[in-house]
């Protein structure tokens, strides 16, 4: 028996090709799974210091700043061996400049949140490895020994950087973290993956007020475990019609 | 005859007696990694009733009394908390747990399986790609207390640790197996991967022991005058 000719069959066929050809092109800008990358940067440790500021009040227009050496490069700057007791790699934030500190919650749990404009961050590789966490910043040897070769590899400027902090933590612990747009520095290509633009950074990490020795130095307000992470987009990968159906065979 | 016995006993008591000095805490571990929910019964909350933390990264920094060895061996940590309690606060919240865990696992690079953030957890690689090898260090954790805000994930977590077994319980001395672990978290990293609540990254310090310092018996009768 011949079959019948549905007049909406051929309509029916067409809408399918449609919807497939939209699937198509949307899986083909579909973002790659994303698996976890490394940190750009790890540190362990840095150290925050700020003039007059306690972790519960950090004054509007005071100026905090910070150094630290750095254990660990992930991709793309996995070649630099911070092992290599050669070279030193330091970093150090100036120039971050308190909005004031906001209380949230109740007497007994209370969090306190700063926001901070404007600030710089240098990375540098040192052949003359001295960095040292001396007491009661600044002095002869903070920033100095954490600064004492240039050209930075990197440089950037905070776009935000918050400081959360509490009145409850047994350890005092608390948070830092900020943004960075990168602007310089002998390695900034590597942060360009497409010759564009840098990549972002996301600093973050926990911070800790805790004055034990062993953890803590006197005139120092924060140390603080974190990292840098390479804020690059989700890359997308172009494929076949065949390629993709091939997913689904 | 009582006399020089009491006196005797004192001197004893003298010179054995001790008198604590601060020591410092020490690092211990180093570790970056991610974290999630399981159980997870509200994926679109955290710190849910019924619900368990699991925190799990590398270790890419062990110091004394741990002996390590990072050319040969991978070193992942797995942390586990279970029985969340909310308290908000603006728009974050502390969750308190009631009981953890934390152990530390030594696998070899060469024999053993590479750790691996797989979507979705927990499933097949995790978090069994993080908890394969040799647990070198077992640890309890309490008064593990998240702080996060709700919006973006980005807070910080602390807990009291013990080390209670493991391989390499024996490294540490006996009035040394006490310490504290912190952490930052964000949800702002755009290499999280999907199904993980948190990037983390923190590190563990080992409290001192309790030091005993040697005091003549004339300054420690100084001391009560």
């Amino acid at each position: 028996m011949a079959m019948r000719t549905n007049p909406f069959a051929a309509e029916t066929t067409m809408k399918r090709w449609r919807y497939t050809l939209c699937a198509v092109l949307a899986l083909a800008a579909m973002p790659r799974p994303a698996r976890a990358a490394a940190p750009v940067i790890d540190w362990d440790p840095a150290y925050f210091w700020m003039p007059g500021a306690t972790f519960d009040n950090m004054p509007a227009g005071g100026i905090m700043q910070a150094v630290g050496t750095i254990s660990l490069f992930g991709p793309p700057l996995d070649f630099l061996n911070v092992t290599m007791p050669a070279t030193e790699y330091t970093f150090y934030m100036n120039n971050l400049s308190s909005q004031g500190t906001t209380a949230l919650g109740p007497p007994g749990t209370t969090i306190y949140q700063t926001a901070f404009t404007g600030g710089t961050i240098d990375v540098y590789a040192d052949p003359t490895p001295d960095a040292v966490f001396a007491p009661n910043p600044p002095n002869p040897q903070v920033p100095g020994t954490f600064t004492d070769v240039g050209p930075p590899i990197l440089s950037g400027v905070f776009t935000s950087l918050l400081v959360t902090t509490n009145n409850f933590t047994a350890f005092k612990t608390g948070n830092i973290e900020g943004d960075i747009q990168w602007t310089g520095g002998t390695l900034i290509d590597y942060f360009k993956p497409n010759g564009g633009a840098a990549c972002p950074g996301l600093f973050t990490g926990g911070a800790t007020w805790n004055t034990a020795p062993g953890v803590g130095i006197p005139g120092y307000l924060f140390r603080h475990d974190g990292k840098i992470d390479l804020q690059c987009p989700v890359p997308t990968q172009k494929s076949s019609w065949g390629r993709v159906k091939q997913l689904y065979r | 005859m009582r006399r020089p016995v009491t006196t005797l006993l004192l001197a004893a008591c003298a010179a054995l007696s001790v008198v604590p000095a601060a020591r410092a805490d020490s690092l211990l571990f180093d570790y970056v990694g991610f974290d999630y929910e399981s159980p997870n019964p509200n994926p679109a909350t955290f710190g849910e009733p019924g619900s368990g933390y699991v925190g799990l990264g590398t270790v890419p920094f062990l110091f004394a009394p741990l002996v390590s060895n990072t050319t040969l061996n991978e070193y992942t940590m797995v942390i586990q908390c279970q029985t969340p309690s909310v308290i908000p606060v603006g728009g974050l919240e502390i969750v308190n747990y009631a009981t953890g865990s934390v152990t530390i696992y030594e696998d070899s690079k060469a024999l053993g399986t590479t750790a691996d953030y797989a979507p979705n957890p927990p499933n097949s690689t995790v978090p069994a790609t993080f908890s394969d090898g040799t647990a070198i260090l077992v640890g309890t954790l309490t008064n593990f207390q998240l702080i996060v805000d709700t919006s973006n994930g980005v807070g910080s977590f602390e807990a009291v640790l013990n080390v209670t077994g493991g391989t390499q319980l024996g490294n540490f001395p006996a009035d040394q197996r006490t310490g504290w672990t912190f952490s930052g978290t964000t949800g702002e990293a755009l290499n999280i991967p999907a199904g993980y609540a948190h990037q983390i990254d923190g590190q563990s310090f080992l409290n001192g022991p309790t030091a005993a310092r040697r005091i003549s018996w004339g300054r420690l009768k100084a001391g009560y005058r």
